[in-house]
């Protein structure tokens, strides 16, 4: 299986992007314009019949998704991952629910929660959220938390929270500030005293 | 639709019949209890004297529950902060995570799991001062 | 006559239904024509809730995305994680994994059989099962806290050793199984009323269930020897000997012959694991505050759970926080590609038994 059908794709489609991650489990990463082509010819000619799943990343800072389809052969035996980037801002691709039936359902999950148009496939109707309106969730843009603060309400009775670094600081300094003036004071009464005692010497003397 | 008979696929089923001759599955609770295995999840507890205030708990929590709240008197004069934990029910999820951190090993939870209350402002909950 | 065609909403609350799941059915008489399936009451966002947590802060909601078999899922988990963050776990600890998914695969194979009895009308047999689970969840309180959501598979290893005495309780409780599932082949696997109801009822031809992406008990159902721990073992399964069940049917009574048969199976691998464990320690040493760093670069793990293949894909940046994680369990397929082929001139009474035996779980559909 292995080194023919690397050398293969590497030469007939011009990539580098080919790794082996397990004894079980390929990956390559490929050009969006020759997707269709590479996923016919490995199930054709190699025996990946199976549509496992669908997946996609979001990487933000780089500007793109990054669309994965996963492949198994008749035995179970190989996996092969097929990625592919996709721009993030009204991303359009065509889809595969004609030749392999589940990816109806996977396409339509990841419509609702990143924002994918899937051409020609017939059913992307909401799957588990319910009239949403706001921004797709999964994608890195939408803040949970600033949701949450803008849109709900939370319950009282947590307000007397402390931050323990700033209080340790705070009891150190204070300490610190207690310890000096206690030395201060004590320096200060150690000289009142030999003062009281050298006076009360010299009038001893004088009434001598 | 076959009328075949199918004599031992209607006689055996009668053997369910021995079971009002078995000791019964099912205790008398309340007045029996079932015994808590040892090591169980429970609620929390926290020896004071050992405690150091250092709020790794706070920081390992995935749910944001534990809030740092100052003591009434001095327990552990190695407290830096002077500060102790207390748990929000409404948000733990027991998975003793803070228990796993906790540098002196003075939080942990033991095997007590019942607590019935009128008001929703109990489930703050302020760990026992126990070993 | 006009008014023939009735539509019903069967769901999300029916004692057929192993979870909140609805089915819209159209009716004439009481063959059906058309089925929808509806999901959305137990959307939790698991997937968007990892990406503001570290490595160790998202295990512990991992376990709650099945709610049957949590297991399977914090074993991908740590597999996944071990993977991306190049950890090497020892061989107690991999043995102890091990028995933790055969027993968690026991007990979901019982809640199976009290579902599935109780679609037909056999409630006694439920019944049954429910308090043999009980002796399960009962080493499970003892060795990992608590009953249910284990959070005890850590990435790196296991949480704790095993106390005092556990293995010799694991062998009385097996003495003690293989002797009660005879009683349930009387009752109910043998029983006259469940053939009749459920020979010829819900085939799958062989082609289209290979074609599709199907998975677990259905696929072995039709003939094909499809187990992942077979095909692409993970753990110690090379170490083990079992065998892979099949039946030719493919209808609700061939999967349930298939399942019964892999209890057993079960039941013989407990064994072997108990008699070969090693000795040795059972974490690795973790870093400070538990922070993992994970690699960039991505990976898809599989497990075989009660009802077929689990799988995650989980993509790392090189930071301390995962970048995205997705499942994809058995039930996301068999709930729509299949499940709405297959009801088509089926009767409205056999709804619930042919969603008994696909194994359908809400939960892991929309997360």
């Amino acid at each position: 299986m292995g080194m023919m059908m690397f050398q293969k794709i590497k030469s007939h489609f011009a990539t580098d992007d080919v790794e082996v991650k397990r004894n079980d489990l390929y990956k390559v990463g490929i050009r969006r314009d020759r997707l269709v082509e590479l996923i016919h010819m490995l199930r054709d000619e190699y025996g990946f019949k199976t549509l496992n799943a669908i997946t996609c990343t979001d990487w933000i800072e780089e500007g793109h998704f990054a669309l994965t389809y996963m492949f198994t052969t008749l035995d179970r035996k190989h996996t092969f991952m097929i990625q592919t980037m996709v721009n993030r801002e009204n991303t359009q691709i065509k889809t595969f629910s004609h030749e392999f039936k589940q990816a109806q359902i996977m396409e339509r999950d990841l419509h609702e929660m990143y924002g994918i148009n899937f051409i020609g496939n017939e059913n992307l109707k909401e799957l588990s959220l319910e009239n949403w309106v706001h921004t797709p969730p999964l994608r890195r843009e939408f803040d949970t938390l600033e949701f949450v603060n803008n849109n709900l309400t939370f319950r009282e009775g947590r307000d007397d929270n402390v931050d323990t670094k700033a209080e340790s600081k705070r009891l150190r300094v204070l300490k610190k500030a207690k310890k000096d003036a206690d030395k201060k004071e004590a320096a200060k009464k150690a000289k009142e005293e030999a003062e009281a005692q050298k006076s009360k010497e010299e009038e001893v003397k004088d009434g001598e | 639709m076959k009328w075949s008979v199918d004599l031992k696929g209607t006689l055996s089923p009668l053997s369910i019949l021995t079971a009002f001759w078995q000791k019964p599955n099912t205790i008398a609770y309340p007045t029996v209890k079932k015994e808590t295995a040892k090591g169980y999840r429970g609620f929390h507890t926290n020896f004071l004297e050992n405690c150091i205030g250092c709020a790794n708990c706070q920081d390992v929590c995935m749910n944001d529950a534990i809030d740092m709240i100052k003591t009434d008197k001095e327990y552990n004069t190695k407290n830096a902060s002077q500060c102790i934990p207390r748990i929000d029910y409404g948000r733990c999820c027991w998975c003793s995570l803070c228990t796993d951190v906790c540098p002196p090993d003075s939080l942990k939870l033991e095997d007590d799991y019942l607590n019935v209350t009128k008001y929703a402002s109990d489930f703050l909950y302020m760990p026992k001062n126990k070993e | 006559m006009e008014n023939k065609h009735i539509t019903i909403f069967h769901g999300p609350q029916h004692p057929g239904i192993t979870g909140n799941m609805s089915v819209e059915l159209d009716l004439i008489g009481e063959t059906i024509q058309k089925a929808t399936t509806h999901v959305g009451y137990l959307h939790r966002g698991f997937e968007k809730l990892i990406e503001r947590r570290t490595v160790i802060q998202a295990f512990t909601i991992v376990c709650r995305i099945c709610v049957p078999e949590p297991d399977p899922n914090e074993a991908n988990f740590a597999m996944a994680v071990e993977e991306l963050a190049g950890l090497e776990v020892t061989p107690r600890a991999q043995y102890i994994r091990v028995m933790v998914l055969e027993l968690s695969r026991l007990a979901a194979q019982f809640l199976w059989m009290a579902g599935q009895s109780g679609s037909i009308g056999l409630y006694a047999v439920g019944q049954w099962a429910i308090a043999d689970r009980d002796l399960i969840l009962d080493l499970f309180e003892e060795l990992t806290g608590a009953r249910v959501y284990h959070m005890y598979i850590y990435p790196g290893g296991v949480r704790r050793d095993l106390p005092e005495g556990f293995l010799e309780r694991v062998s009385t409780l097996l003495v003690y199984m293989k002797k009660r599932l005879k009683d349930y082949d009387d009752i109910f696997i043998n029983n006259a009323s469940f053939k009749n109801r459920a020979i010829g009822v819900g085939v799958i031809s062989k082609e289209e269930a290979i074609a599709n992406g199907y998975v677990g008990q259905v696929l072995r159902g039709c003939g094909i020897k499809a187990d992942v721990r077979k095909d692409a073992p993970y753990l110690v399964y090379d170490e083990l000997e079992f065998e892979v069940p099949t039946q030719t049917a493919g209808d609700v009574y061939a999967r349930a012959l298939v399942r019964r048969d892999e209890m057993d199976q079960s039941i013989h691998i407990l064994e072997q694991v108990v008699a070969q464990m090693p000795d040795g320690e059972v974490m690795i040493k973790m870093p400070t505050h538990r922070k993992f760093k994970l690699a960039k670069d991505d990976t898809w793990v599989k497990v075989e759970s009660a009802r077929g293949e689990f799988a995650y894909y989980m993509a790392g940046d090189g930071s301390e926080k995962i970048r995205r994680m997705q499942v994809r369990g058995p039930s996301l397929v068999h709930a729509y590609t299949l499940l709405e082929d297959l009801l088509v001139g089926a009767e409205l009474s056999d709804v619930a038994l042919i969603m008994n035996s696909l194994g359908i779980c809400p939960p892991e559909i929309e997360r």
